[in-house]
Protein backbone atom coordinates (compact mmCIF):
# COMPACT_ATOMS: atom_id res chain seq x y z
CA UNK A 1 0.00 0.00 0.00
CA UNK A 2 1.46 3.41 -1.15
CA UNK A 3 1.58 6.33 1.54
CA UNK A 4 -1.38 8.24 -0.52
CA UNK A 5 -3.20 5.16 -0.03
CA UNK A 6 -2.49 4.95 3.72
CA UNK A 7 -3.38 8.16 4.37
CA UNK A 8 -7.23 8.05 2.03
CA UNK A 9 -7.67 4.29 3.91
CA UNK A 10 -7.18 6.53 7.51
CA UNK A 11 -9.18 9.56 5.99
CA UNK A 12 -12.24 7.14 4.81
CA UNK A 13 -12.11 5.40 8.43
CA UNK A 14 -12.43 8.69 10.17
CA UNK A 15 -15.02 9.88 7.72
CA UNK A 16 -17.33 6.49 8.41
CA UNK A 17 -16.94 7.04 12.10
CA UNK A 18 -17.87 10.76 11.88
CA UNK A 19 -21.60 11.45 12.22
CA UNK A 20 -23.29 12.10 8.81
CA UNK A 21 -24.03 15.64 8.19
CA UNK A 22 -26.98 17.72 8.72
CA UNK A 23 -26.92 18.91 5.57
CA UNK A 24 -27.09 16.19 4.03
CA UNK A 25 -30.78 15.73 5.39
CA UNK A 26 -33.80 17.62 5.60
CA UNK A 27 -35.80 17.68 9.17
CA UNK A 28 -39.32 17.38 7.50
CA UNK A 29 -40.86 16.95 10.75
CA UNK A 30 -39.58 20.39 12.03
CA UNK A 31 -41.25 22.26 9.45
CA UNK A 32 -44.66 23.99 10.20
CA UNK A 33 -47.76 21.66 9.91
CA UNK A 34 -49.37 23.51 7.12
CA UNK A 35 -46.09 23.20 5.37
CA UNK A 36 -45.30 19.60 6.23
CA UNK A 37 -48.88 18.76 4.72
CA UNK A 38 -48.49 20.61 1.86
CA UNK A 39 -45.07 18.26 1.21
CA UNK A 40 -46.49 15.31 1.88
CA UNK A 41 -49.57 16.42 -0.41
CA UNK A 42 -47.11 16.41 -3.49
CA UNK A 43 -46.06 12.72 -3.19
CA UNK A 44 -47.47 10.24 -5.32
CA UNK A 45 -49.83 7.42 -3.91
CA UNK A 46 -46.92 4.50 -3.50
CA UNK A 47 -44.53 7.18 -1.33
CA UNK A 48 -47.79 8.53 0.59
CA UNK A 49 -48.26 4.39 1.78
CA UNK A 50 -44.23 3.83 2.10
CA UNK A 51 -44.25 7.40 4.06
CA UNK A 52 -46.93 6.85 6.39
CA UNK A 53 -45.34 3.27 7.33
CA UNK A 54 -42.42 4.89 8.47
CA UNK A 55 -43.91 5.72 12.07
CA UNK A 56 -47.35 5.83 14.31
CA UNK A 57 -46.24 9.67 13.83
CA UNK A 58 -46.11 9.72 9.93
CA UNK A 59 -49.05 7.43 9.97
CA UNK A 60 -51.02 10.00 11.90
CA UNK A 61 -49.53 13.12 10.01
CA UNK A 62 -50.27 11.55 6.50
CA UNK A 63 -53.64 10.81 7.81
CA UNK A 64 -54.69 14.80 8.56
CA UNK A 65 -54.72 15.33 4.53
CA UNK A 66 -58.24 14.70 3.01
CA UNK A 67 -56.50 12.74 0.13
CA UNK A 68 -58.11 11.77 -3.38
CA UNK A 69 -59.77 8.64 -2.39
CA UNK A 70 -58.15 5.77 -4.63
CA UNK A 71 -60.65 3.03 -6.12
CA UNK A 72 -58.64 -0.05 -4.06
CA UNK A 73 -58.29 -3.51 -5.99
CA UNK A 74 -56.91 -7.38 -4.73
CA UNK A 75 -56.24 -8.41 -7.74
CA UNK A 76 -55.88 -12.64 -8.10
CA UNK A 77 -51.90 -12.11 -8.51
CA UNK A 78 -51.85 -10.94 -5.19
CA UNK A 79 -51.12 -7.41 -6.32
CA UNK A 80 -52.92 -4.33 -4.57
CA UNK A 81 -54.25 -1.89 -7.18
CA UNK A 82 -54.79 1.55 -6.83
CA UNK A 83 -56.43 3.84 -9.22
CA UNK A 84 -57.38 7.63 -8.82
CA UNK A 85 -60.79 8.59 -10.39
CA UNK A 86 -58.73 11.83 -11.44
CA UNK A 87 -56.23 9.74 -13.08
CA UNK A 88 -57.82 6.52 -14.96
CA UNK A 89 -54.03 5.98 -16.97
CA UNK A 90 -52.08 5.46 -13.84
CA UNK A 91 -52.21 2.53 -11.85
CA UNK A 92 -50.55 2.10 -8.87
CA UNK A 93 -49.21 -1.69 -8.00
CA UNK A 94 -48.27 -2.51 -4.46
CA UNK A 95 -46.79 -6.27 -6.16
CA UNK A 96 -45.78 -9.33 -3.62
CA UNK A 97 -43.31 -11.18 -5.65
CA UNK A 98 -39.91 -13.74 -5.20
CA UNK A 99 -37.71 -12.70 -8.28
CA UNK A 100 -34.42 -14.12 -8.02
CA UNK A 101 -33.09 -11.50 -10.18
CA UNK A 102 -34.03 -9.06 -7.49
CA UNK A 103 -31.49 -8.33 -4.83
CA UNK A 104 -33.07 -5.56 -3.17
CA UNK A 105 -36.43 -4.67 -2.15
CA UNK A 106 -38.21 -2.25 -2.34
CA UNK A 107 -37.94 -2.11 -5.96
CA UNK A 108 -39.88 0.82 -7.99
CA UNK A 109 -40.72 -0.18 -11.58
CA UNK A 110 -42.58 1.66 -14.03
CA UNK A 111 -44.53 0.20 -17.40
CA UNK A 112 -45.63 2.60 -20.45
CA UNK A 113 -48.29 0.49 -22.39
CA UNK A 114 -49.59 3.04 -25.07
CA UNK A 115 -51.78 5.51 -22.86
CA UNK A 116 -51.76 3.74 -19.69
CA UNK A 117 -48.85 3.41 -16.96
CA UNK A 118 -48.40 1.33 -14.00
CA UNK A 119 -46.39 2.26 -11.75
CA UNK A 120 -45.05 -0.81 -9.63
CA UNK A 121 -43.57 -1.38 -5.91
CA UNK A 122 -42.35 -4.93 -5.94
CA UNK A 123 -42.07 -5.80 -2.22
CA UNK A 124 -40.75 -9.77 -0.65
CA UNK A 125 -42.86 -12.73 -0.98
CA UNK A 126 -41.59 -14.48 1.83
CA UNK A 127 -43.90 -17.10 0.80
CA UNK A 128 -47.38 -16.43 2.70
CA UNK A 129 -48.10 -12.93 0.83
CA UNK A 130 -51.81 -12.99 1.43
CA UNK A 131 -50.58 -12.72 5.29
CA UNK A 132 -48.42 -9.67 4.84
CA UNK A 133 -51.31 -8.18 1.93
CA UNK A 134 -54.15 -8.03 4.85
CA UNK A 135 -52.49 -5.62 6.96
CA UNK A 136 -51.16 -3.14 4.18
CA UNK A 137 -54.57 -3.26 2.84
CA UNK A 138 -56.02 -2.28 6.37
CA UNK A 139 -53.10 0.47 6.40
CA UNK A 140 -53.82 1.48 3.16
CA UNK A 141 -57.84 2.13 3.61
CA UNK A 142 -56.95 4.00 6.89
CA UNK A 143 -54.70 6.19 5.59
CA UNK A 144 -56.64 6.80 2.13
CA UNK A 145 -60.07 6.58 4.33
CA UNK A 146 -61.05 4.67 1.48
CA UNK A 147 -62.58 1.07 1.76
CA UNK A 148 -61.87 -1.48 -0.37
CA UNK A 149 -63.39 -1.51 -3.90
CA UNK A 150 -63.47 -5.34 -5.37
CA UNK A 151 -61.47 -7.91 -3.94
CA UNK A 152 -60.05 -11.82 -5.42
CA UNK A 153 -60.57 -13.87 -2.82
CA UNK A 154 -57.50 -16.47 -3.57
CA UNK A 155 -58.05 -18.23 -0.21
CA UNK A 156 -60.18 -19.35 2.51
CA UNK A 157 -58.40 -16.85 5.08
CA UNK A 158 -59.26 -13.58 3.41
CA UNK A 159 -63.24 -14.41 3.75
CA UNK A 160 -63.03 -14.38 7.14
CA UNK A 161 -60.73 -11.27 7.20
CA UNK A 162 -63.06 -9.47 4.64
CA UNK A 163 -66.05 -10.37 6.65
CA UNK A 164 -64.47 -8.53 9.70
CA UNK A 165 -62.34 -6.00 7.48
CA UNK A 166 -65.23 -4.74 5.70
CA UNK A 167 -68.14 -7.33 5.33
CA UNK A 168 -69.98 -4.25 2.34
CA UNK A 169 -67.75 -5.05 -1.06
CA UNK A 170 -68.75 -3.75 -4.42
CA UNK A 171 -67.02 -6.42 -6.10
CA UNK A 172 -65.80 -9.74 -5.62
CA UNK A 173 -64.15 -12.25 -7.34
CA UNK A 174 -64.04 -15.88 -5.56
CA UNK A 175 -61.07 -17.74 -6.70
CA UNK A 176 -60.91 -21.71 -8.45
CA UNK A 177 -61.17 -24.23 -5.61
CA UNK A 178 -61.72 -21.57 -2.75
CA UNK A 179 -65.21 -22.39 -1.74
CA UNK A 180 -66.75 -24.95 0.07
CA UNK A 181 -70.31 -25.52 1.15
CA UNK A 182 -69.72 -23.75 4.56
CA UNK A 183 -67.73 -20.92 3.15
CA UNK A 184 -70.67 -20.28 0.70
CA UNK A 185 -72.98 -19.93 3.26
CA UNK A 186 -70.24 -17.74 5.31
CA UNK A 187 -70.31 -15.45 2.36
CA UNK A 188 -73.72 -14.86 1.67
CA UNK A 189 -75.23 -14.75 5.01
CA UNK A 190 -72.00 -12.49 5.87
CA UNK A 191 -70.74 -10.39 2.98
CA UNK A 192 -72.54 -8.06 1.29
CA UNK A 193 -71.60 -7.74 -2.65
CA UNK A 194 -72.85 -4.91 -4.29
CA UNK A 195 -72.23 -4.95 -7.95
CA UNK A 196 -70.72 -7.25 -8.98
CA UNK A 197 -70.21 -11.50 -7.42
CA UNK A 198 -68.45 -13.77 -9.47
CA UNK A 199 -67.66 -17.57 -8.75
CA UNK A 200 -65.11 -19.46 -10.41
CA UNK A 201 -65.42 -23.33 -10.45
CA UNK A 202 -65.72 -24.61 -7.07
CA UNK A 203 -64.92 -27.87 -5.12
CA UNK A 204 -68.15 -29.21 -3.43
CA UNK A 205 -70.26 -32.23 -3.26
CA UNK A 206 -72.47 -32.21 -6.68
CA UNK A 207 -75.18 -32.75 -4.63
CA UNK A 208 -74.87 -29.53 -2.82
CA UNK A 209 -77.56 -27.19 -4.02
CA UNK A 210 -77.88 -23.86 -2.85
CA UNK A 211 -81.59 -22.39 -2.21
CA UNK A 212 -80.49 -19.00 -1.07
CA UNK A 213 -80.56 -15.82 -3.54
CA UNK A 214 -77.10 -13.63 -3.60
CA UNK A 215 -78.03 -10.26 -3.91
CA UNK A 216 -75.84 -8.76 -6.04
CA UNK A 217 -76.51 -6.39 -9.08
CA UNK A 218 -74.20 -8.69 -11.36
CA UNK A 219 -73.65 -12.34 -10.64
CA UNK A 220 -71.26 -14.97 -12.59
CA UNK A 221 -70.97 -18.85 -11.96
CA UNK A 222 -68.73 -20.85 -13.17
CA UNK A 223 -69.35 -24.53 -12.73
CA UNK A 224 -73.07 -23.30 -11.67
CA UNK A 225 -74.46 -26.84 -10.84
CA UNK A 226 -75.05 -25.73 -7.38
CA UNK A 227 -77.42 -22.74 -8.01
CA UNK A 228 -81.06 -23.78 -7.84
CA UNK A 229 -84.06 -22.01 -9.86
CA UNK A 230 -85.44 -20.57 -6.55
CA UNK A 231 -82.15 -18.68 -5.67
CA UNK A 232 -82.11 -17.26 -9.60
CA UNK A 233 -86.08 -16.41 -9.48
CA UNK A 234 -86.24 -14.79 -6.02
CA UNK A 235 -82.96 -12.58 -6.42
CA UNK A 236 -82.68 -9.11 -7.53
CA UNK A 237 -80.34 -9.09 -10.10
CA UNK A 238 -79.99 -7.86 -12.82
CA UNK A 239 -77.11 -9.70 -14.84
CA UNK A 240 -77.28 -13.47 -14.42
CA UNK A 241 -74.29 -15.87 -15.97
CA UNK A 242 -74.64 -19.25 -15.49
CA UNK A 243 -71.58 -21.67 -16.75
CA UNK A 244 -71.93 -25.28 -16.42
CA UNK A 245 -75.56 -24.55 -15.32
CA UNK A 246 -78.01 -27.70 -14.41
CA UNK A 247 -81.41 -26.05 -15.46
CA UNK A 248 -83.42 -27.64 -17.33
CA UNK A 249 -85.44 -26.34 -20.58
CA UNK A 250 -88.37 -26.72 -17.88
CA UNK A 251 -87.06 -24.14 -15.22
CA UNK A 252 -85.98 -21.83 -18.12
CA UNK A 253 -89.76 -21.88 -18.62
CA UNK A 254 -90.73 -20.64 -15.49
CA UNK A 255 -87.70 -17.97 -15.44
CA UNK A 256 -90.01 -16.77 -18.69
CA UNK A 257 -93.30 -17.20 -17.25
CA UNK A 258 -92.24 -15.81 -14.32
CA UNK A 259 -90.71 -12.74 -15.76
CA UNK A 260 -93.58 -12.32 -17.83
CA UNK A 261 -95.77 -12.28 -15.04
CA UNK A 262 -93.37 -9.76 -13.47
CA UNK A 263 -93.61 -10.30 -10.36
CA UNK A 264 -90.36 -11.85 -9.88
CA UNK A 265 -87.01 -11.25 -12.26
CA UNK A 266 -88.04 -7.55 -11.75
CA UNK A 267 -84.20 -5.96 -12.04
CA UNK A 268 -83.43 -8.83 -14.96
CA UNK A 269 -81.60 -6.91 -17.81
CA UNK A 270 -79.44 -10.02 -19.23
CA UNK A 271 -78.70 -14.07 -18.16
CA UNK A 272 -76.82 -16.43 -19.92
CA UNK A 273 -77.52 -19.91 -19.64
CA UNK A 274 -74.76 -22.31 -20.46
CA UNK A 275 -76.25 -25.54 -20.08
CA UNK A 276 -76.74 -29.29 -21.47
CA UNK A 277 -79.29 -31.70 -22.44
CA UNK A 278 -80.48 -35.21 -23.44
CA UNK A 279 -83.18 -33.68 -25.98
CA UNK A 280 -82.77 -32.70 -29.32
CA UNK A 281 -82.78 -29.32 -29.72
CA UNK A 282 -86.48 -28.84 -31.04
CA UNK A 283 -88.16 -30.58 -28.01
CA UNK A 284 -85.54 -28.57 -25.67
CA UNK A 285 -87.13 -25.56 -27.64
CA UNK A 286 -90.53 -26.81 -27.36
CA UNK A 287 -89.97 -27.22 -23.97
CA UNK A 288 -88.74 -24.19 -23.02
CA UNK A 289 -91.28 -21.87 -24.91
CA UNK A 290 -94.23 -24.25 -23.35
CA UNK A 291 -97.55 -21.89 -23.51
CA UNK A 292 -95.60 -18.68 -24.17
CA UNK A 293 -96.58 -16.09 -26.73
CA UNK A 294 -93.53 -16.07 -28.60
CA UNK A 295 -92.87 -14.32 -31.84
CA UNK A 296 -89.92 -14.27 -33.74
CA UNK A 297 -88.16 -11.23 -35.78
CA UNK A 298 -85.13 -11.68 -38.17
CA UNK A 299 -83.89 -8.15 -38.13
CA UNK A 300 -82.63 -6.18 -34.95
CA UNK A 301 -85.96 -4.03 -34.54
CA UNK A 302 -83.81 -1.71 -31.76
CA UNK A 303 -82.61 -3.96 -29.65
CA UNK A 304 -79.07 -2.62 -28.06
CA UNK A 305 -76.38 -4.41 -29.09
CA UNK A 306 -73.82 -4.17 -26.09
CA UNK A 307 -74.50 -5.34 -22.50
CA UNK A 308 -72.78 -3.52 -19.34
CA UNK A 309 -71.41 -6.20 -17.21
CA UNK A 310 -70.44 -4.74 -14.25
CA UNK A 311 -68.43 -1.39 -13.43
CA UNK A 312 -65.23 -2.30 -15.69
CA UNK A 313 -66.50 -4.41 -18.37
CA UNK A 314 -69.42 -4.19 -21.29
CA UNK A 315 -69.98 -6.58 -23.94
CA UNK A 316 -71.13 -6.59 -27.63
CA UNK A 317 -73.92 -9.25 -27.81
CA UNK A 318 -73.51 -11.70 -31.37
CA UNK A 319 -74.96 -10.86 -34.22
CA UNK A 320 -78.26 -12.96 -34.82
CA UNK A 321 -80.24 -13.48 -37.15
CA UNK A 322 -82.71 -15.32 -35.66
CA UNK A 323 -84.36 -14.20 -32.24
CA UNK A 324 -87.26 -15.12 -30.13
CA UNK A 325 -89.34 -12.40 -28.21
CA UNK A 326 -91.36 -12.45 -25.59
CA UNK A 327 -93.24 -9.01 -24.91
CA UNK A 328 -94.82 -7.88 -21.51
CA UNK A 329 -97.94 -6.13 -21.45
CA UNK A 330 -95.56 -2.62 -19.98
CA UNK A 331 -93.33 -2.84 -23.44
CA UNK A 332 -90.67 -4.51 -21.72
CA UNK A 333 -89.51 -7.66 -24.11
CA UNK A 334 -87.33 -10.57 -23.40
CA UNK A 335 -85.49 -11.72 -26.13
CA UNK A 336 -84.07 -15.15 -26.39
CA UNK A 337 -81.31 -16.01 -28.85
CA UNK A 338 -77.92 -18.54 -28.67
CA UNK A 339 -76.55 -21.64 -29.96
CA UNK A 340 -76.03 -25.37 -29.70
CA UNK A 341 -73.32 -27.93 -30.28
CA UNK A 342 -73.61 -31.38 -30.50
CA UNK A 343 -70.99 -33.61 -28.80
CA UNK A 344 -70.24 -37.08 -29.28
CA UNK A 345 -71.59 -38.87 -26.47
CA UNK A 346 -74.75 -37.84 -27.56
CA UNK A 347 -75.53 -34.42 -25.34
CA UNK A 348 -76.07 -31.37 -26.98
CA UNK A 349 -74.81 -27.95 -25.44
CA UNK A 350 -76.92 -24.66 -25.19
CA UNK A 351 -75.37 -21.16 -25.29
CA UNK A 352 -78.26 -18.81 -24.39
CA UNK A 353 -78.74 -15.06 -24.08
CA UNK A 354 -81.73 -13.96 -22.05
CA UNK A 355 -81.84 -10.24 -23.12
CA UNK A 356 -84.11 -7.51 -21.51
CA UNK A 357 -84.78 -4.48 -23.47
CA UNK A 358 -87.62 -1.76 -24.12
CA UNK A 359 -88.36 -0.02 -27.75
CA UNK A 360 -87.46 3.29 -28.14
CA UNK A 361 -90.22 5.28 -29.21
CA UNK B 1 -32.02 41.02 -9.46
CA UNK B 2 -30.82 43.37 -6.40
CA UNK B 3 -27.57 43.84 -5.22
CA UNK B 4 -26.88 44.20 -1.20
CA UNK B 5 -24.08 45.91 0.37
CA UNK B 6 -22.83 44.99 3.77
CA UNK B 7 -23.64 47.02 6.74
CA UNK B 8 -26.36 48.02 9.28
CA UNK B 9 -30.30 47.83 9.15
CA UNK B 10 -29.62 52.10 8.72
CA UNK B 11 -26.88 51.37 5.95
CA UNK B 12 -28.09 53.07 3.05
CA UNK B 13 -29.10 50.37 0.99
CA UNK B 14 -27.81 49.81 -3.04
CA UNK B 15 -28.96 50.39 -5.97
CA UNK B 16 -30.32 47.81 -8.22
CA UNK B 17 -28.16 46.95 -10.98
CA UNK B 18 -30.04 44.65 -13.12
CA UNK B 19 -33.24 45.71 -12.17
CA UNK B 20 -35.76 44.54 -14.68
CA UNK B 21 -36.72 46.97 -17.00
CA UNK B 22 -39.58 46.27 -19.73
CA UNK B 23 -40.16 48.48 -22.94
CA UNK B 24 -43.71 49.00 -22.19
CA UNK B 25 -42.50 49.83 -18.34
CA UNK B 26 -45.60 51.98 -16.53
CA UNK B 27 -45.37 55.98 -16.69
CA UNK B 28 -45.63 56.53 -13.22
CA UNK B 29 -41.95 55.65 -11.26
CA UNK B 30 -42.33 52.17 -9.48
CA UNK B 31 -41.64 52.71 -5.51
CA UNK B 32 -39.14 50.76 -3.65
CA UNK B 33 -38.93 49.14 -0.39
CA UNK B 34 -36.24 47.99 1.98
CA UNK B 35 -36.16 44.55 3.72
CA UNK B 36 -32.94 43.22 5.42
CA UNK B 37 -32.03 39.73 6.98
CA UNK B 38 -30.21 38.84 10.17
CA UNK B 39 -26.76 39.78 8.28
CA UNK B 40 -27.91 43.32 8.46
CA UNK B 41 -27.66 43.79 4.35
CA UNK B 42 -30.42 45.63 3.16
CA UNK B 43 -31.70 44.88 -0.44
CA UNK B 44 -33.74 47.17 -2.02
CA UNK B 45 -36.65 45.42 -3.63
CA UNK B 46 -39.62 47.09 -5.85
CA UNK B 47 -42.88 46.90 -4.60
CA UNK B 48 -44.36 44.87 -7.96
CA UNK B 49 -41.55 42.40 -6.67
CA UNK B 50 -42.83 41.98 -3.15
CA UNK B 51 -46.57 41.65 -4.05
CA UNK B 52 -45.42 37.86 -4.25
CA UNK B 53 -45.07 38.22 -0.24
CA UNK B 54 -48.51 38.34 1.15
CA UNK B 55 -46.86 39.64 4.76
CA UNK B 56 -45.12 42.21 3.13
CA UNK B 57 -47.62 43.72 0.95
CA UNK B 58 -49.83 43.85 4.04
CA UNK B 59 -47.57 45.49 6.06
CA UNK B 60 -47.06 47.93 3.40
CA UNK B 61 -50.34 48.61 2.88
CA UNK B 62 -51.13 48.80 6.68
CA UNK B 63 -47.64 51.42 7.40
CA UNK B 64 -48.34 53.64 4.03
CA UNK B 65 -44.50 54.61 3.73
CA UNK B 66 -43.24 57.02 1.52
CA UNK B 67 -40.20 55.75 -0.04
CA UNK B 68 -37.94 58.04 2.38
CA UNK B 69 -39.53 56.51 5.19
CA UNK B 70 -39.19 53.03 4.04
CA UNK B 71 -35.32 53.77 2.84
CA UNK B 72 -35.33 54.73 6.40
CA UNK B 73 -36.76 52.03 7.73
CA UNK B 74 -36.16 48.82 6.13
CA UNK B 75 -38.76 45.64 7.11
CA UNK B 76 -36.31 43.66 9.48
CA UNK B 77 -36.44 40.14 9.17
CA UNK B 78 -34.10 38.80 12.10
CA UNK B 79 -35.27 35.70 11.71
CA UNK B 80 -33.78 35.13 7.95
CA UNK B 81 -30.38 34.48 7.26
CA UNK B 82 -29.49 36.91 4.75
CA UNK B 83 -28.17 34.25 1.81
CA UNK B 84 -31.78 33.15 1.99
CA UNK B 85 -33.87 36.85 2.00
CA UNK B 86 -31.44 37.32 -1.10
CA UNK B 87 -32.76 34.29 -3.02
CA UNK B 88 -36.24 35.21 -1.62
CA UNK B 89 -35.78 38.45 -2.94
CA UNK B 90 -33.82 37.55 -6.75
CA UNK B 91 -36.84 35.17 -6.69
CA UNK B 92 -39.48 38.16 -5.95
CA UNK B 93 -37.15 39.86 -8.81
CA UNK B 94 -37.69 37.24 -11.29
CA UNK B 95 -41.11 36.59 -11.45
CA UNK B 96 -42.30 40.11 -11.04
CA UNK B 97 -45.47 41.26 -13.08
CA UNK B 98 -44.67 37.51 -14.73
CA UNK B 99 -47.18 34.75 -14.43
CA UNK B 100 -45.61 31.74 -12.78
CA UNK B 101 -44.20 28.86 -14.45
CA UNK B 102 -45.40 25.23 -13.12
CA UNK B 103 -42.03 24.38 -12.06
CA UNK B 104 -38.69 25.72 -10.62
CA UNK B 105 -35.95 24.49 -11.31
CA UNK B 106 -33.34 27.60 -9.85
CA UNK B 107 -34.27 26.47 -6.17
CA UNK B 108 -31.24 25.29 -3.90
CA UNK B 109 -30.35 21.41 -4.24
CA UNK B 110 -28.59 21.45 -0.58
CA UNK B 111 -31.44 19.87 1.68
CA UNK B 112 -30.42 22.44 4.46
CA UNK B 113 -30.57 25.67 2.28
CA UNK B 114 -34.01 24.33 1.29
CA UNK B 115 -35.05 23.61 4.73
CA UNK B 116 -34.20 27.64 5.72
CA UNK B 117 -35.62 28.64 2.34
CA UNK B 118 -38.79 26.59 2.90
CA UNK B 119 -39.28 28.36 6.63
CA UNK B 120 -38.26 32.04 4.96
CA UNK B 121 -40.96 31.32 2.43
CA UNK B 122 -43.95 30.11 4.41
CA UNK B 123 -43.23 33.55 7.23
CA UNK B 124 -42.67 35.94 4.33
CA UNK B 125 -46.23 34.16 2.64
CA UNK B 126 -44.96 33.51 -0.80
CA UNK B 127 -47.54 30.85 -1.70
CA UNK B 128 -45.99 29.95 -5.83
CA UNK B 129 -42.41 29.67 -4.13
CA UNK B 130 -43.89 28.03 -1.31
CA UNK B 131 -45.32 25.21 -3.79
CA UNK B 132 -42.15 24.92 -5.54
CA UNK B 133 -40.22 24.51 -2.59
CA UNK B 134 -42.33 22.41 -1.58
CA UNK B 135 -42.94 20.18 -4.45
CA UNK B 136 -38.84 20.32 -4.43
CA UNK B 137 -39.13 18.59 -1.07
CA UNK B 138 -41.44 15.70 -2.26
CA UNK B 139 -38.46 15.20 -4.83
CA UNK B 140 -36.52 14.18 -2.47
CA UNK B 141 -37.53 10.92 -1.85
CA UNK B 142 -38.47 10.00 -5.47
CA UNK B 143 -37.49 6.53 -5.94
CA UNK B 144 -36.29 6.20 -2.54
CA UNK B 145 -36.88 2.77 -0.31
CA UNK B 146 -38.22 3.50 3.16
CA UNK B 147 -35.15 3.16 4.90
CA UNK B 148 -33.59 5.94 2.48
CA UNK B 149 -36.57 8.26 3.16
CA UNK B 150 -36.09 7.75 6.70
CA UNK B 151 -32.64 8.84 6.60
CA UNK B 152 -33.11 12.07 4.17
CA UNK B 153 -36.44 13.43 6.06
CA UNK B 154 -35.03 12.23 9.52
CA UNK B 155 -38.18 10.36 10.67
CA UNK B 156 -37.39 9.08 13.98
CA UNK B 157 -38.42 5.28 14.16
CA UNK B 158 -41.85 4.86 16.84
CA UNK B 159 -39.20 3.53 19.71
CA UNK B 160 -37.36 6.99 19.12
CA UNK B 161 -40.25 9.15 19.83
CA UNK B 162 -41.73 6.92 22.07
CA UNK B 163 -38.09 7.67 24.34
CA UNK B 164 -38.13 11.16 23.39
CA UNK B 165 -42.04 11.71 24.53
CA UNK B 166 -40.87 10.57 27.73
CA UNK B 167 -37.99 12.49 28.23
CA UNK B 168 -40.06 15.51 27.26
CA UNK B 169 -42.30 14.66 29.76
CA UNK B 170 -39.34 13.87 32.30
CA UNK B 171 -38.08 17.22 31.64
CA UNK B 172 -41.52 19.34 31.90
CA UNK B 173 -41.95 17.69 35.34
CA UNK B 174 -38.44 18.70 36.90
CA UNK B 175 -39.09 22.11 35.13
CA UNK B 176 -42.82 21.99 37.41
CA UNK B 177 -41.17 21.07 40.58
CA UNK B 178 -38.41 23.88 39.67
CA UNK B 179 -41.33 26.49 39.41
CA UNK B 180 -43.55 25.25 42.54
CA UNK B 181 -40.00 25.34 44.63
CA UNK B 182 -39.03 29.06 43.29
CA UNK B 183 -42.75 30.20 43.92
CA UNK B 184 -42.66 28.59 47.25
CA UNK B 185 -38.90 30.32 48.48
CA UNK B 186 -40.92 33.51 46.51
CA UNK B 187 -43.07 33.05 49.45
CA UNK B 188 -41.38 32.59 52.15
Amino acid sequence: MTFLETILACWQHIKDKLPKKSKRRFPLLKLPRVVLLECIGHLDVLEIILFSLLSKRAKSITKLIRWNPPIIHLTNDQQIQLKLSTDPGVTWIIAYVNYKELSKYPYFQSNIMGPEVNHFLLLKDNGNAVEDIKPMIEHICEVFRSPIFGITILNESLIEWLINFQPTIQSSWVCKDVITVKTLERISKNLKVKQFLGFDSVTIDEKFKFTETLPCTSISIHNSFWITLPSILNGNNSIIRLYGSELSPTDINVILKEWYLGWKLRDLEYMVIHTTTLLDTDSYVREMFKDLNMTISVTNDGRPTTVKLNHEWTITLPDEELVNNLTRSDGKILSIFGHYELFADEKTKIFLNLQVWRQQS
Amino acid sequence: MSSTEQGTSSAAPAEPTTAPESAAAPEVPESFYYVHGKDKVVHKVSAGALQHSALIHGMISNLGYTEEQAKANPFPFENIDGDILQMVVDWCNQHKGKPTPPEDTNLPKQKEKLFDLVLAVNYLEIKELLTYCCKQVAMMVKGKSPEEIREIWMIPTDAEDEAAEKEAKKRAGKEAAGETAAAAGDAK
